[in-house]
């Protein structure tokens, strides 16, 4: 910045020279003065100035002004309420009067503790009460959804969260209602808040107003021990604090990575945490018995298991899930490729490095003119925050183009690859607008991608690589899936492949309900699953690991950027960490492999990351630079399969409220999606359905009965049902009524 | 000076009835000024109200011409321009711009498109109060009228507002305007950068705009001649409370108290003395009986530690109690703050909770006290007026009738018995607040 663009203000007596436009109490602070806010949140679009609690004096201006609302210029001179009696006094005031109604709980109060409110009385407040008269009493606590608990009484309608709802989330759910002292939050005609990123409200409530209903009343804030970890549910990897008391997880908090999540949290990754209590976790090894699993110690189930990789003879394929660590993935691999001797992999999905030359960090959407997302499934349900970014994308002004089923520009499911070499093409409307601009943003989000590869070929066409702000990312459905295959190609060369499978290894939930690995299992001789819960693998496996989640891993994941951060345990697993008995397993097989994550990681690193250490991994971890650019040629675009079995073609997709963690977190439950049919307008009245019709979708013998849902903007041509309401049925459907 | 030698601009023409239909605001010369302003120009145009020195009629008294030469011009504006029209008259004891709508609605749409026209307007808003339907209905009528004759260049649309009396505040109107809840914007950026969907506006009162006209015919020189200085031409006062004939009185600015309530209204009834004078509408400090010689206009209120406000005036006699009258009006504020500033939504509530005690009979002399220092805490602390009014003109009442305040706590009670004018006055925010609505309270 150059110093024409620096203003001078004097605040407290200390000048200060910030970039003009910059607010006063950023100002303030660079000053090492503290202007006190309660409303105040950068993150929630323009100041408001509602609070009054960052009352300043300007010189030269008659009353006193709202340090948030006002932005420095260039010979200001400002006294906050340390140097002048008048600023004092008006905080003073705010304090008086936040507190008049405001209930003395604070002993009970979840924020107590961490309470702006209580510090800021402490600073700047009163010290004792004017107020005779009866404070204002209302009905408490509301549930204004099953996760979140609104205390109105406590409230001081600082509207922060009615902004998250409206700026931020965009759903318009969280409204005020009444006005003046009676002014409340409320929900609409009171139905559950039910925006996928509703919790973030309860982080941004400066006082105990909106709480919880996982954590209310179990703990005091400073009794936490706190990791400083990365959420392992998605591909964004959202940076979080994981909270713990006496060893287990109470919460999850945003740690603001501001490249990736700007502090915002999914409804997913901040309330899933509670699967680690289900009481349907598995806690110990369990084997095929005559009738049913039966639970086994761990020296019994390595013997069994070493046994079976024995009697396999070289047969063994690893069906990974794209939710291990890099280290665990390393060291299932070096078991199977070293231990073992076999070369078998089922990868979760493919996830290339060829969009590496053009690698922004997702914030660079914020700051897209033109962004262009190939959206078979929707941003929303495979990468949440990349969907709230690109909210803020629009509220910048970007131009964002949907392509896909029920996108602006409306394409079958399937024929995202040829829509993208369209675009690429000389004589495409959009592709010249976007070789126009600046600041250009690709997504993909959905199958079919080649890894990334259709999307690298547009993006070289388009010369995103030599503009800055410019690039193009690849959402994979896993959160690690990148990751898991670099691990497995570090852990061992090529050994013999054969038809014969001896044994297969499942790790994860993933894997265990991807159709191809069931196709697997059916054929293998044995099948051993590594899993949370005793879910679908418990009826084919032949012996269950239990596994640790995510909360509880040490190691390190690579995120949709291409960004390596690291996992830190934020409690001690209640089952036998993976890395610790796979070690043992491979000791037993004659193969060195370290028991703790970081050497693993040293192992892996110096074998495929050039040598970077796990220390470099800050707590916010840098993305890493963008690779050479290549001439890309784009893979052939398949065809898109013959859609069978009806005249509908399915599309299958994974909600964001579903996943095992999910199941086991009833507080969720009303998030999980419902079972319905969407359905275009023309598809409906041509069968005679309405919105809200029950009806059944069919096809090839397999038939669901759900209820239809008229979406405006879906092609003609194409239903959607959840994976999970989905059953057996095949890419063409019939929906008709009952 | 007698009525008829009294200059009338506004209200022009009304003498022999009401002006409703077009063609009889055309017999009165209706619409000449409109035609004179298209072929002057817009510069031309601004410069004739900028030497009117037309100063704004809602209350704020900010001078029209300035206002506008804010704005960016048509060709460097980014987007359209607007021109909004504040006919949400709410401010107690306000009922002007009814007046106006009522009896000559196409003065107001002459005024707008004269106005419109000359900031390069991209379309008209008219936020006209809930409350005025048949108000709504005879201005529709009117420009339907006027549309019907290829009067109206820039489109007028005419929105009612819902019920609130913060809707009347400038920046709460564009949120209401735009749909959301109407509550104040931190200002700046003021209307004229960031209005109406964040582009740049023009907002005016209904009776300034409806001045345009006669400033266009006789020109901005003449008309500065009308008035006093610093407050030029005339105005529409409403006169209400203990008069004999209230209603709506144009007399140039500089007219005192004592020519509008006594040779235009009459007197104050059955020969009762005059106790206080509210100037400029219940959000304006009281002035006391021997004030009543004080030239109504801008400069000789504020000497008088008051202001002109909207020019609404209500009459106050010997028999009302001043705490019941800072109640009543403080109930008002309490129930239509917006909730959105903390001193505002918190303290309008604490002084009315303190103004019923003292009421009462209950309150200490430390309570009297407290409820000056939470006016003061309030006051110059809040994000719009509209806290500010209720402290201001509580401590003007406390300030000026002191020991009539001083007399409930020492007798314990209110010293005018059941016999106050305003016993029992009180708004239904008295039941809204204390949750008996549908129970006893008929509202």
């Amino acid at each position: 910045m150059s110093n024409s663009e620096l203003v001078t203000v004097t605040i407290d007596g200390r000048q200060v020279q910030v970039p003009k436009g910059t607010g006063l109490v950023e100002a303030a602070a660079a000053a090492g003065v503290e202007i006190p806010v309660f409303c105040y949140e950068p993150r929630l679009g323009p100041a408001v100035g509602a609070c009054r609690m960052c009352l300043v004096e300007i010189e030269g201006r008659p009353e006193l002004q709202t340090g948030c609302t006002t932005p420095v210029e260039d010979g200001m001179v400002v006294h906050t309420a340390q140097s002048s009696e008048q600023a004092a006094q008006g905080q003073n005031a705010t304090i008086e009067f936040l507190l008049l109604n405001h209930p003395l709980d604070c002993p009970v109060c979840d924020k107590g503790g961490e309470c702006p409110l209580q510090d800021l009385s402490f600073r700047y407040g009163p010290g004792k009460t004017r107020m005779t008269f009866r404070k204002r009493s209302l009905e408490k606590p509301i549930p204004i959804s099953p996760t979140i608990a609104l205390d109105r009484e406590r409230c001081i309608l600082c509207y922060r969260c009615t902004r998250f709802s409206q700026e931020v989330a965009e759903d318009e759910e969280l409204v005020a209602v009444n006005r003046g002292a009676l002014s409340m939050i409320a929900t609409f005609e009171e139905e559950p808040y039910r925006g996928p990123f509703s919790g973030n409200v309860v982080e941004l409530c400066p006082v105990g107003a909106l709480t919880s209903t996982q954590y209310r009343f179990l703990a005091r804030p400073w009794e936490y021990e706190r990791a400083a970890s990365v959420c392992g549910l998605c591909a964004v990897g959202c940076n979080v604090t994981v909270q713990s008391r006496e060893g287990k997880v109470q919460r999850v908090l945003s740690r603001n990575h501001p490249e990736i999540d700007r502090g915002w949290l999914c409804d997913k990754g901040r309330f899933s945490y509670s699967h680690l209590y289900s009481e349907e976790r598995i806690l110990a090894p369990r084997r095929r018995g005559a009738r049913e699993l039966e639970e086994l110690g761990w020296e019994e189930a390595l013997n069994e298991l070493e046994g079976m990789i024995e009697r396999a003879q070289g047969e063994v394929v690893l069906a990974l899930s794209g939710t291990e660590t890099l280290e665990l993935a390393y060291s299932l691999a070096k078991v199977v490729r070293q231990g073992a001797a076999s070369d078998r992999v089922v990868l979760p999905e493919q996830a290339l490095g060829v969009l590496d030359p053009f690698r922004v960090p997702v914030s660079a959407l914020a700051e897209a003119e033109e962004i262009v997302v190939f959206e078979e499934c929707p941003l929303l349900d495979r990468a949440p925050l990349v969907e709230l970014w690109l909210k803020q994308a629009r509220r910048n002004g970007a131009r964002v183009t949907r392509i896909g089923p029920s996108g602006e520009i409306q394409r079958a499911p399937g024929e995202a690859a040829v829509a993208c070499r369209e675009l690429a093409e000389k004589g495409s409307e959009l592709g010249q607008r976007l070789r126009g601009a600046d600041r250009v943003v690709l997504l993909w989000s959905g199958g079919g991608g080649a890894g990334g590869a259709h999307l690298a070929a547009l993006a070289h066409a388009l010369g995103l690589h030599e503009k800055e702000g410019s690039g193009a990312l690849h959402l994979p459905s896993t959160p690690n899936a990148r990751g898991v295959a670099e691990a497995w190609a570090a852990a061992g060369e090529e050994n013999r492949q054969s038809g014969q499978i001896g044994l297969l290894l499942v790790s994860g939930d993933e894997a265990a309900s991807n159709p191809q690995v069931r196709q697997l299992a059916e054929r293998a001789r044995t099948t051993v699953a590594l899993t949370l819960f005793a879910g679908d693998s418990g009826e084919w496996a032949d012996l269950v690991l239990p596994a640790t989640s995510y909360l509880e891993r040490e190691g390190t994941m690579r995120n949709l950027e291409g960004r390596l951060q690291r996992l830190r345990g934020a409690t001690s697993a209640p089952v036998r960490p993976e890395l610790a008995w796979l070690a043992e397993l491979a000791g037993r097989l004659s193969v060195t492999l370290p028991d703790s994550a970081a050497a693993v990681f040293a192992e892996l690193s110096a074998k495929a990351l050039d040598g970077i250490s796990l220390s470099s991994l800050s707590a916010r971890a840098p993305l890493p630079p963008r690779a050479e650019a290549k001439a890309v040629q784009a893979p052939a675009a398949e065809a898109p399969p013959t859609v069978r079995g009806g005249p509908l073609e399915l599309i299958r997709y994974r909600a964001l409220f579903s996943g095992p963690e999910v199941e086991h977190v009833p507080e969720l439950s009303f998030q999980r999606p419902a079972p319905e049919v969407e359905i275009s307008p023309e598809d409906a009245d041509r069968r005679g359905i309405v919105d809200g019709t029950e009806v059944v979708v069919r096809s090839n013998g397999t038939s669901v009965r759900v209820r239809a849902r008229i979406n405006v903007s879906l092609l003609p041509g194409a239903v959607r049902v959840a994976a999970e309401h989905c059953s057996e049925l095949a890419r063409g459907v019939e929906v008709s009524k009952p | 000076m007698s009525a008829n030698d009294r200059p009338m601009f506004v209200l022009a023409g009304t003498e022999g009835g009401d002006l409703r239909s077009l063609e009889d605001y055309r017999r009165v010369g209706g619409y000449v000024s409109l035609e004179k302003a298209r072929q002057m120009g817009r510069e031309a145009v601004l410069e004739e109200i900028n030497k009117a020195s037309l100063r704004g009629r809602g209350g704020a008294g900010f001078p029209m011409g300035q206002k506008a030469s804010f704005l960016p011009s048509p060709e460097q504006a980014h987007g359209p321009i607007y021109l909004v029209v504040n006919a949400d008259e709410s401010e107690p004891g306000a009922f002007k711009d009814r007046e106006i709508i009522v009896r000559v609605p196409h003065r107001l749409i002459e005024g707008i498109e004269i106005a419109a026209a000359a900031i390069g307007a991209r379309a008209c808003f008219v936020y006209i109060r809930g409350e005025y339907l048949s108000e709504y209905e005879i201005l529709m009528a009117a420009l339907a009228e006027a549309e019907g004759a290829g009067l109206v260049s820039v489109p007028i649309v005419v929105h009612r507002g819902a019920g609130a009396y913060i809707c009347g505040e400038e920046t709460a109107l564009f949120e209401s305007l735009e749909g959301k809840r109407g509550m104040p914007r931190s200002k700046p950026p003021f209307p004229a950068i960031s209005g109406l969907y964040s582009d740049p506006t023009l907002i005016n009162n209904v009776e300034t705009l409806a001045t345009v006209p006669k400033i266009i015919e006789i020109g901005g020189g003449a008309y500065a001649k009308i008035g006093v200085e610093g407050s030029t031409g005339t105005r529409l006062f409403s006169l209400s409370g203990n008069v004999i004939r209230g209603g709506n009185y144009e007399l140039p600015h500089g007219a005192t108290f004592r020519e509008l309530i006594h040779d235009c209204g009459g007197g104050i009834p059955e020969g009762r003395k005059l106790k206080a004078i509210i100037p400029g509408g219940s959000s304006t400090s009281i002035l006391t009986a021997d004030q009543i010689d004080t030239p109504m206009d801008y400069d000789s209120l504020q000497k008088a530690g008051s202001f002109l406000g909207s020019a609404s005036v209500i009459v106050i006699d010997e028999r009302a109690c001043m705490v019941q009258l800072a109640l009543r009006v403080t109930q008002f504020y309490m129930n239509e703050s917006c909730g959105e500033c903390t001193p505002c939504r918190e303290g309008t509530r604490w002084l009315e909770l303190l103004l019923r005690k003292i009421e009462e009979g209950r309150a200490s002399r430390a309570e009297l006290d407290l409820l000056l220092d939470v006016c003061d805490r309030v006051l110059g602390k809040c994000l719009c007026p509209l806290g500010d009014s209720n402290a201001m003109v509580v401590a003007s009442y406390v300030d000026h009738f002191r020991e009539e305040f001083e007399a409930h706590v020492e007798q314990g009670g209110c010293p005018f018995g059941d016999s106050s004018s305003l016993a029992g006055v009180r708004s239904p925010v008295d039941e809204i607040y204390r949750g008996r609505v549908g129970q006893e309270a008929t509202l």
